[in-house]
């Protein structure tokens, strides 16, 4: 963002793909439960993630609830919606773009779990609960840059919700729970240290990055942010159209989604590829899976295809490997391909890359006839 | 207040996980196995099952509207509200399922025991005791995810508790005692840390979970996960007749219970697996017997037979056995340093009438005398002088037989300078738990003492709320005036800052010393891992001393750092240990509050100085003047073999830095045994 509030465009980002998969796939399907974006400083890491905030879906929430709560769906209401819901109220809602709350590294607890409402207590003698920022992000993204560098106990706190979806507050004399469910995006320079392992696990996707080393891509980039820096709204507006476009993919893929269909043959890929590259515990199987059904909704298809695998499959694996003790986090390729050349038979290799075009091909074609319908 | 209630994953359609499933199902039957950790690597459904068992507890019979859930059938433990009640006359009785009470890691103590009820205090001036967490559970379960993340004194009150099957409440002017019978359940990853000893007791069976490697059974779970997540009432609703019908099965066998027979040979088979085991104290067995019993009600029979016994002992001795120990918390690197003896010590006596001096010269004298190269695989006899002196002449710094070593095994180590401390800090890590100054860090409790402006406005309420009726209250429902005031103390768990200072020289790569050596940094960094240390590597060989790690919190840097590091050349100590001295208080400078820590891994076998003096007269004048700068604790490592002819300089070393002293197979120990000595 600069001084007037702008925000640099998502789809002026140069380069850096896979990280602007994460976060359009997290755009898409918020059951992802987030990314983690590892890279140096610089990277654009930051900007890519506000960015993202222009590129959120609607959603639509009760009038007046601080939980946004969705008037559709009771099971995920707080309390007081429930309660309404319940006694035959019907719920006042609006619709609204989905948020992206920060959390500070210098957050202290109360303010992120919550904490005794001051003025209601002082003024009226009763005891309430004043919602921190979990409760704000319900519904939304929570952004944490810098995440390596949160407080312990904080994270801790962290850990629980993003595993629930709720938020169980049992302090400072408040007794109180409501829904927290929200995508969890996290930016860090694996420099100052890494992450603790559960917390890493929590995000679905995660994303090594690296500087661009291409010079011409390079220069792009320095062109295109000094474009910005020096007008920001003449900027914006040069990109308005890619925005647009890429806002309709993402709406387009949210509506598929729901149709996406997973054969069992490829559920078995995705068990193969978890046990064979040695994961840890059953997180990463699902979000391959969840990954490649998105990936396929995005390119406008209504099966999971190999290849929506094998684009997920890096994301939702690089930190889920067991590691030898601080080992880097990274995915052994050649195992992964490994894993594909046991999948095909032997002299497949060359029908593959056939299949690879063709299937990009495909997609063109889909996402076009998505965009006219 | 109001709790939000959310779809639970329905415990039948767990896939998987028998023992876990067995192990809570039995806890679910019988309310006196004593509950259960839950071990295991992340995504491993640990905290799906537990909170699956919540709608499959049984229904018990308490007290209508009692907050302590008192049985009716137990007039002599019944709380002041049900004798209150039955002097009245009956009791009126209900029945209500077992409850599951989630106690979250950021609870504060307040809410787990509770306090003074301040909505009522202000408006009737009488004090009222509030309930926690605790009278919800009694009779019931508490539920603890991520349990080894639980603040300490959180622990000490749930132990309290659990040790006396009462809470007894003596806080803001309010005394109060009420029964908390419950049982325990955790859920844990190891790779955050251990629990404490008693702690692990208390958990009356401990189930390791791991991953299922089977693809069909993981294609099932990712079928029924993505199911349940798509509809999950539709997926509830498939369930629900599964799910009844281990509702029923639970019911029997709670009515067939008190049926089931103990033989004396099953029960002399119990307290034999115990004692083989090697297992302290008598829960062990208790809780055998009762999971054996429960066990063969579970399958119908009223007859406990030998594989109930030892099924049961699979649940209760896991975490009590004192030879099977728990894993190391990560996966251990090929070799196996673990298992090797501890070298024959005896002879290190032999050195101790002969004073510093004359050690010195003799050192010098060996040096001088060993003329060969400090080559690694030459086979040497034990006792024999440590091959690795380099020859006298100064050699260039990167000599042809510099070596780089692979790291040995890791292993589990000794805490180290663990200790709490009463300064005031800031920081942020696990080492140590100091009170902060600062505003950051977890609300604890409170005090009256005035000092941070961090306001605490539950405990000021509390404080204030009794005398309401009689002070005058100008537009506000509570007048507090400046003796109320209560600040929050904070607690922080403060990281420290261990400085490694390596001997690099040739004389560690004798005898692959120096594997030995990196598998010890190695296990104290998985250790600072965990514990949120700031560390840095100061490595000195040759010439000089480099700090090759600055100080940083990355520890996978240092553990790249380390193997990499090479091996050869002479032994400058007393230049390494004046760069982690500088790096110390360069350190100290930056960030006061966290004392370094000087880890100090070498032989003591100085044997080139900076400036003049013979090395180890320098090196005594440098550890002396590092002894005086307080802030900065030492410990030394002694990688010397001990044999006929060790030197025990580092041991000396040790002595005039005023610090600890550790060979470097003192620094395995079983995690457990070291965990008790630091907690008693």
């Amino acid at each position: 963002m600069d001084s007037t509030g702008r925000t640099y465009p998502f789809s002026a980002i140069v380069g850096q793909e896979e990280m602007k998969r994460g976060l359009l796939l997290n755009a898409v399907n918020p059951r992802l439960s987030g990314v983690l974006i590892r890279g140096e400083k610089g990277t654009a890491k930051s900007t890519a993630v506000r960015a993202l905030a222009a590129l959120l879906p609607e959603i639509e929430v009760v009038e007046g609830c601080v939980y946004s709560c969705d008037p559709r769906d009771v099971s995920t209401m707080c309390a007081d919606c429930r309660q309404k819901v319940e006694g035959g109220e019907k719920l006042p809602y609006r619709k609204r773009k989905m948020k992206v709350v920060e959390l500070p590294v210098s957050a202290t607890e109360d303010r992120v779990v919550g904490t005794l409402d001051i003025e209601q207590a002082i003024k009226k003698g009763e005891k309430h609960f004043e919602p921190g920022i979990l409760a704000q992000a319900n519904r939304g993204l929570l952004y944490v840059d810098e995440v390596n560098l949160l407080d312990d106990h904080i994270v801790d706190v962290l850990l629980d919700s993003a595993a629930m979806g709720v938020n169980t507050v049992e302090r400072e004399g408040v007794s109180f729970t409501h829904p927290a469910s929200f995508i969890l995006v996290g930016t860090m320079n694996p420099e100052e240290g890494e992450l603790r392992p559960q917390l890493l696990d929590r995000f679905g996707l995660c994303v090594n990055i690296s500087g661009i080393l291409d010079p011409l891509e390079r220069v792009e980039v320095v062109r295109r942010r000094s474009q910005f820096e020096a007008d920001p709204e003449g900027f914006s507006h040069l990109w308005e159209g890619e925005e647009i476009k890429l806002r309709q993919k993402i709406d387009e893929a949210i509506k598929l989604l729901p149709q996406v269909e997973i054969k069992e043959e490829i559920l078995f890929l995705i068990a193969r590829i978890a046990i064979e590259m040695g994961v840890d515990g059953h997180r990463a199987d699902l979000v391959m899976m969840k990954a490649a059904k998105t990936t396929a909704a995005l390119e406008g298809k209504e099966e999971v295809s190999e290849e929506d695998v094998r684009r997920s499959a890096n994301l939702a694996l690089v930190h889920r490997m067991r590691r030898k003790p601080f080992q880097e986090l990274a995915i052994d390729q050649e195992k992964l391909q490994g894993v594909w050349g046991a999948q095909q038979r032997p002299n497949h290799h060359h029908a593959h890359s056939h299949a690879h075009n063709h299937s990009h091909a495909h997609n063109h074609s889909h996402v076009h006839k998505g965009n006219h319908s | 207040m109001t709790r939000q209630k959310s779809y639970l994953y329905p415990f039948t359609a767990l896939v998987g996980q028998e023992k876990l499933k067995r192990a809570l199902l039995l806890n679910a039957v019988n309310q006196r196995l004593g509950g259960i950790l839950v071990r295991g690597e992340k995504g491993t459904a640990k905290s799906t099952a537990v909170r699956a068992l919540a709608a499959l507890l049984p229904e018990i019979e308490v007290v209508k509207g009692c907050p302590y859930s008192c049985d009716p059938g137990k007039e002599e433990s019944l709380c002041p509200f049900c004798r209150e009640q039955l002097k009245g006359g009956q009791l009126q009785r209900t029945f209500r399922p077992v409850r599951m009470v989630e106690l979250p890691v950021s609870a504060t103590e307040d809410r787990l025991v509770g306090s003074l009820d301040f909505e009522y205090a202000i408006k009737y001036g009488r004090p009222r005791f509030e309930p926690g967490l605790l009278a919800r559970a009694h009779r019931g379960i508490i539920y603890v995810d991520e349990v080894n993340l639980l603040d300490d004194h959180l622990v000490d009150s749930l132990l309290d508790a659990a040790a006396m099957g009462m809470n007894v409440v003596e806080r803001e002017g309010i005394s109060y005692t009420h029964p908390a019978e419950f049982i325990l359940v955790g859920t844990m990853n190891p790779e955050e840390g251990e629990l404490r000893p008693q702690l692990l007791d208390r958990f009356g069976f401990c189930v390791q979970v791991e991953g299922v490697l089977e693809p069909a059974e993981r294609v099932e779970i990712i079928k029924r996960r993505e199911d349940f997540d798509r509809n999950p009432v539709g997926f509830i609703e498939h369930w629900v007749e599964k799910e009844l019908s281990l509702r029923r099965r639970i019911a029997e066998t709670r009515k067939r219970l008190p049926s089931v027979q103990i033989s004396r040979e099953m029960l002399e088979l119990a307290s034999r697996l115990s004692a083989e085991a090697g297992v302290a104290g008598h829960r062990a067995d208790l809780y055998m017997v009762r999971g054996s019993m429960t066990l063969a009600a579970w399958e119908g029979r009223s007859k406990i037979l030998e594989r109930d016994v030892y099924a049961a002992a699979e649940l209760v001795l896991p975490h009590r056995a004192r030879d099977i120990s728990f894993p190391p918390p990560q996966e251990p690197q090929e070799g196996g340093g673990e298992e090797e003896e501890n070298p024959p010590q005896e002879e290190q006596q032999v050195e101790e009438e002969s004073d510093g001096e004359r050690q010195e010269n003799k050192q010098e004298d060996a040096a001088e005398g060993e003329e060969h190269e400090g080559s690694r695989q030459s086979e040497k006899l034990p006792g024999d002088l440590e091959g690795g002196e380099e020859k006298r002449e100064t050699s260039l710094p990167s000599s042809p037989e510099e070596m780089v070593f692979t790291i040995g095994a890791p292993f589990a180590v000794k805490s180290i300078g663990d200790q709490r401390d009463r300064i005031l800090r800031t920081g942020s890590g696990r080492r140590s738990r100091t009170k902060t100054a600062s505003r950051a860090g977890r609300y604890i409790r409170s005090t009256m003492e005035r000092k941070n402006n961090d306001l605490a406005l539950d405990a000021t309420l509390r404080a204030a709320s009794p005398y309401q009726l009689s002070r005058k209250r100008l537009g506000v429902a509570v007048a507090i005036e400046t003796q109320d005031i209560r600040e929050k103390v904070r607690e922080k768990r403060i990281g420290r800052f261990l400085l490694f200072t390596v001997d690099a020289s040739g004389s560690m790569g004798a005898r692959e010393r120096m594997v030995e050596t990196k598998g010890a940094i190695f296990s104290l960094l998985l250790d600072a891992y965990q514990k949120r240390d700031r560390i840095g590597m100061v490595a000195f060989r040759g010439q000089k001393a480099d700090l090759l790690l600055p100080p940083t919190s990355s520890v996978e840097r240092a553990e790249k750092l380390l193997a990499e590091l090479p091996t050869g050349g002479k032994t400058p100590l007393s230049a390494g240990l004046a760069r982690a001295y500088e790096v110390a208080m360069n350190h100290l400078h930056k960030d006061p509050h966290i004392s370094p820590l000087l880890i100090i891994i070498s032989d003591g076998k100085a044997n080139v100085s900076m400036g003049k003096e013979k090395p180890l007269v320098e090196l005594r004048r440098v550890a002396e003047f590092i002894a005086r700068e307080e802030r900065i604790k030492t410990l030394v490592v002694d990688v010397e073999e001990g044999g006929f002819l060790s030197f025990g300089l580092a041991g000396e070393l040790a002595r005039l830095l005023g610090g600890e002293y550790y060979k470097i197979d003192d620094l395995k120990a079983d995690t457990l045994v070291q965990a008790v000595r630091m907690y008693l």
